[in-house]
């Protein structure tokens, strides 16, 4: 909503700048958030009058001028402009002078003789297209005055947020209120002083409303005999000055009366309304109709229609019809101002997919009690500005009239609710300022709410209204004085934070993927045809394809990036996401899930700490690293046919027997799907499994105080050994004693017979309660070598 | 004999001062206290002299001894130290040589935004709880005085998915399934993901907010006041100037939009916000009576206000990113700067 300065000032006096006055309104509630000062681009253009015109000497067409702009001496000037005259008053864009056209005044000589600056014509200076002459100013103007000025552009625009509780601060009188809370100035209404015809409007149309729950309020006047023609230049002016286009001597006082009242009006050709009468109805089935914008729109029956006798010819608050409307023959115009359902304005306007100035009005709420004051306002400008007469009378149709709204304020509510401590009387001025009727009656007040605020309908909103224009800034600030809730402490926090600590201790950079994925990205990282991560729920109206469906794990997403990043010469990659996954299955809709990526290379590359290709082994230890910060020691690891990873080189982790995540190389394929020309290794993991089995409470285990006993154990198994099973077999013959195992070598290679592979151990042999000998040590040490030669063919390698 | 022993100690002192490495100095050592060294040689003679020469003899072959030792010893000290000296002198390094740093990781900029968000608001006692950003109209919307003809609706452009289901447009419906399941006094933020049909330099379709609610007996929209301020003084410096503007949310009343002292410009007004000198960081109000009822409180018992905050605005009033969306890309050139 546009308002200016000087068109506010016609309704209420203040004095404050544009500055103020947008402070004082935003802090109303009233944002401002553009102010625009109009009129610029005619800086050095000024009122001057020609006052000598004699003949060009060396041209046919040109003629030499002597202007005076209030100056000791005229201007000479070179004008070509066939209206040029002595004595007329014209403006002088003068030297140094910028034209809107982009031509800049400089001192010139035309064929030979001096020209002191330009004449000018509307198009020149971008008020019109005309051209054919120079622009003529009354004579009244003194000589010299800024032609912003002397025209009235010399103002200033407020674009202001409205929020849609506010539709009456949809329009001039409306933001005119609102400084009349501020100021306590009175409001300064438009004058209506209707001249009526002796032709009573009875007899020339009627109005029928079959649907009042629609259209509460439905009113009309008859202006005859009317001219269509261009507005003045004042009423043009004041519309483009916030904004509004243009169109003819009638729309455009509709639309002046649309911008000072907030009334929506609409005017039709009297002649093309079928037996010249108006029904407000709900359209039939199948009914259609061409609005002003020449779409033929199909209509629906729960959509109000304006029709005539035979046919709709308006969208009841939206549009008018293309058929009725006003053109250059029209003569009689019926003129409309209702008030409609806001509801039903803004359902059929939503199913048309059209908004117009009425329709953004009316299904935020009109008031119903400005449609006669602004239906006789526009039929009075009508008859000034295209001639004609007002028919005597209006027909106002008025279903749907309610009694005034009353609501009960508790004083001490109002403070209570925004802890301050005003008197009743102050609350009481506020209001009444605002324009409500306020009535004491014992402790409380008795407030009757205009019609212009719908949106006032309990107790709580005049509070609010009593707040705003107290000031929120008087409102002090305090500290809660109630008592502070005690929460359990939330295990699921616990596991995100102790995750996301090691990950970042790690080396690992946090990523945040967009929920919505794209459908294809299932098919790239191969997922099985029957895999349910496929059944992604679709979104209704989604930006692209490639953000179509919520996201059922956040492995692409970290593809993806990958793939960003190496587009961009990024090769040392490690990104990490904890987020929410949506599935449809199980109680669980949007289990959190923790995923990584390490892609590349590992290090910085300089010189000490060369870069080195990530490996399994490096994704596993991430994984291990995250379940044992968790606290979570007893889970196992097998390998899974997940299709994303590499066949030989992946692991799912269990946990008591429930799969929990996975991790691996991604499979070659996959590589190639995301253009990636290394290896990649991810691990997803469901964040709520482990919040499950997380183990947070610590314990405090005696620090060793007698001495441990190192014990290198190399040995040869077959191939298809695996590392862990000598591991779980030391520490089973070994009993208390084997403090830990750690495998330091793996080797394959000469020296070790084909088929076979030497396994390197060091055990850390230690007791709680002695100091452990060597023969001790040595006796278990050899029954150690001997079970694994038994059960695992193991040979000691020498 | 002692002149023998004089010589010796002479000789030996002379020659100490030409010896200037350690192994010359153990040679030496050999030559005189070697098995057939000088001093040695001349000990043994000591069993041919008289029973009366013997003790002075004695007493001054050993301060012979004693003196020559303590010449090698000091010599040894002296020639050890200079060896170690030279030697730190060869093990000095290009100090300049890069460090091996670890490598350490970053957590992303809208979380460590989110993170201190809830820190602050945790202090003052506001717990952290959350709820699904899939939700249903009724959450959403109608629960928090939006019916589905109102105009407010049109403030929030909504992705819905197939089933009638929607992404919720903000965290608000966590309040109303928090008050559900929870009698006041309720103290809660509540950080998460929301979704909006939006894609532009300062929009994504996605984005976070942190939502604050507290309930009580009686709670007055000073200590919205009194707590928001407290929270931006913490969050954006003690000197950060506050506004709150009434404005309009269907689920608070009354309402207020929460403006700061702009920082890049100490509130004289700039290009970055927009020459007001104020920049608005989140939307409050007092929960309105009709919220309170939705979820069976009754509105003449308790009171409360809500707060709302949207993490990426509140990130970029630091960051001053031109483009929001690169917070989504992931870029590790951007992630690393934070």
């Amino acid at each position: 909503m546009n308002v200016t300065l000087n068109w506010l000032k016609t309704y209420i006096d203040f004095e404050f700048s544009p500055s103020e006055l947008s402070d004082r309104l935003t802090m109303l509630g009233v944002e401002v958030e553009t102010i625009k000062q109009l009129g610029t681009g005619l800086e050095g253009v000024v009122v001057g009058k020609v006052t000598d015109v004699r003949p060009h000497p060396n041209a046919d067409k040109l003629v030499l001028c002597q202007v005076e702009v209030g100056e000791a001496e005229p201007l000479q000037i070179v004008c070509g402009a066939p209206n040029v005259r002595e004595s007329m008053f014209a403006p002088v864009a003068t030297i140094g002078a910028t034209l809107p056209i982009g031509l800049t005044i400089k001192s010139a000589k035309l064929r030979g003789e001096v020209s002191h600056g330009m004449l000018c014509s509307e198009k020149e200076l971008g008020f019109s297209e005309d051209a054919a002459g120079l622009m003529e100013l009354p004579t009244d103007i003194s000589l010299g005055t800024p032609l912003r000025e002397a025209l009235g552009l010399d103002d200033v625009m407020f674009e202001l947020e409205v929020t849609p509780n506010r539709p009456d601060c949809l329009s001039l009188i409306g933001v005119a209120r609102e400084i009349r809370a501020e100021t306590g100035n009175p409001l300064k209404l438009p004058a209506v002083d209707l001249e009526e015809s002796e032709t009573d409007i009875g007899g020339l149309t009627s109005v029928t409303i079959d649907a009042p729950d629609l259209c509460p309020r439905y009113a009309a006047r008859m202006i005859q005999g009317v001219k269509v023609a261009e507005s003045p230049a004042w009423l043009q002016q004041r519309l483009e000055s916030v904004g509004v286009g243009v169109i003819n001597n009638i729309v455009d006082v509709t639309n002046f009366v649309l911008m000072e009242y907030g009334q929506p009006l609409h005017a039709f050709d009297y002649h093309k309304l079928a037996e010249n009468r108006i029904v407000v109805r709900r359209a039939a089935d199948g009914e259609a109709l061409t609005t002003l914008d020449e779409v033929a729109r199909e209509l629906t029956t729960d959509m109000l229609v304006i029709a005539d006798a035979e046919k709709p010819v308006a969208l009841a608050g939206i549009m008018g019809g293309y058929d009725s409307e006003i053109t250059e023959t029209t003569c009689d115009v019926l003129l409309e101002s209702a008030y409609f359902n806001p509801s039903s304005v803004r359902a059929t306007a939503k199913a048309l997919g059209v908004g117009t100035e009425a329709s953004y009005r009316f299904e935020r709420g009109a008031d119903p009690g400005a449609v006669l004051a602004a239906l006789d306002r526009a039929a009075q400008l009508i008859a000034e500005l295209a001639g004609g007469t007002v028919c005597e009378g209006t027909v106002d149709v008025y279903p749907g009239q309610q009694p005034l709204r009353e609501i009960q304020l508790r004083p001490n509510r109002v403070n209570f609710i925004l802890g301050i401590e005003l008197e009743a009387t102050e609350m009481e001025q506020i209001l009444s300022r605002l324009g409500f009727d306020v009535e004491a009656s014992g402790d409380t007040y008795q407030v009757t709410v205009p019609t212009f605020r719908s949106d006032i309908t309990r107790e709580i909103d005049l509070i609010e209204e009593i707040a705003r224009v107290y000031g929120y800034d008087n409102i002090p600030t305090t500290l809660p004085k109630g008592d502070i809730p005690v929460p359990a402490p939330d295990p699921k926090v616990e596991v995100r934070k102790s995750v996301k600590r090691f990950l970042l201790a790690a080396g690992m950079m946090e990523a945040i993927n967009y929920s919505f994925c794209d459908p294809n990205c299932f098919e790239k990282i191969r997922l099985a045809s029957d895999s349910p991560l496929r059944d992604a729920l679709p979104l209704q109206n989604p930006l692209s394809p490639e953000m179509s469906v919520l996201r059922t794990s956040l492995i692409p997403g970290l593809l993806e990036n990958t793939q960003h990043n190496r587009n961009h010469q990024i090769n040392t990659i490690a990104l990490f996401e904890i987020g929410g996954v949506f599935v449809r299955e199980g109680d669980q809709k949007e289990p959190e899930r923790i995923a990584g990526v390490l892609a590349g290379q590992i290090g910085d590359g300089i010189y000490g700490n060369p870069y080195r290709n990530p490996d399994f082994f490096d994704i596993k230890g991430l994984v291990e690293g995250m379940l044992e910060t968790c606290g979570i020691t007893k889970y196992t690891l097998q390998k899974t046919d997940v299709p994303t990873f590499h066949p030989g080189r992946n692991a799912a982790v269990l946990l008591a027997e429930t799969q929990v995540g996975t991790f691996g190389e991604v499979h070659p394929e996959v590589l190639e799907n995301y253009d990636l020309p290394y290896k990649a290794y991810l691990f997803e993991l469901d964040l709520e499994a482990l919040v499950d089995a997380a183990v947070f409470a610590k314990h405090f285990e005696p620090i060793p105080i007698y001495p441990k006993v190192e014990r290198d154990l190399a040995i040869v198994v077959d191939k298809a050994v695996l590392s862990d099973m000598p591991t779980e077999r030391i520490y089973k013959t070994g009993g208390e004693w084997v403090e830990s195992v750690r495998l330091f070598d793996v080797y394959e290679g000469e020296q070790v017979p084909e088929g076979k592979k030497s396994l390197a151990y060091t055990i850390v042999y230690h007791s709680a309660t002695e100091t452990l000998t060597d023969k001790a040590v040595n006796a278990l040490h050899e029954r150690v070598v001997k079970h694994l030669h038994q059960e695992l063919g193991a040979e000691l390698r020498m | 004999m002692k002149a023998e022993l004089e010589a010796i100690k002479t000789e030996a002192l002379q020659a100490l001062k030409e010896i200037e490495t350690l192994d010359a100095l153990e040679s030496l050592r050999i030559t005189y206290f070697g098995r057939r060294g000088k001093l040695t040689d001349v000990m043994k003679g000591m069993g041919k002299l008289s029973k009366e020469e013997r003790p002075a003899m004695g007493k001054l072959s050993n301060e012979v001894r004693a003196t020559l030792t303590e010449a090698f010893e000091d010599l040894t000290e002296k020639l050890q130290s200079q060896q170690r000296e030279q030697q730190l002198e060869t093990e000095a390094i290009d100090i300049t040589l890069p460090g091996r740093k670890p490598a350490y990781g970053k957590a992303h900029p809208v979380m460590q935004i989110m993170e201190r968000i809830e820190a602050i608001f945790g202090q003052m006692g506001f717990e952290v709880v959350t709820g699904p950003d899939v939700e249903t109209e009724y959450y959403n919307f109608d629960a928090l005085n939006t019916p589905s003809d109102h105009p407010a609706r049109d403030l929030h452009d909504t992705f819905y998915l197939t089933d009638g289901h929607l992404l919720r447009t903000h965290t608000s419906p966590v309040q109303i399934r928090t008050m559900e399941n929870q009698q006041p006094p309720v103290r809660i933020i509540v950080p998460g993901k929301c979704y909006r049909v939006d894609y532009d330099v300062s929009h994504t379709p996605m984005f976070h907010q942190v939502e604050g609610l507290l309930v009580d007996k009686h709670a007055t929209f000073s200590e919205l006041k009194g707590i928001l301020t407290s929270f931006a003084r913490q969050m954006f410096g003690d000197q950060t100037q506050m506004r709150f503007r009434p404005h309009y949310f269907p689920f608070t009343e009354p309402s207020a939009e929460v403006d700061i002292s702009c920082a890049v410009c100490q509130g004289k007004g700039c290009r970055s916000c927009g020459n007001t000198g104020w920049v608005e960081i989140l939307g409050a109000g007092a929960v309105d009576p009709a919220v309170f009822e939705a979820v069976n409180y009754d509105p003449d018992e308790v009171t409360g206000f809500a707060f709302g905050m949207g993490v990426e605005r509140i990130a970029n009033l630091q960051f001053s990113i031109p483009d929001i969306r690169t917070f989504y890309e992931n870029d590790l050139r951007f992630l690393r700067q934070f």
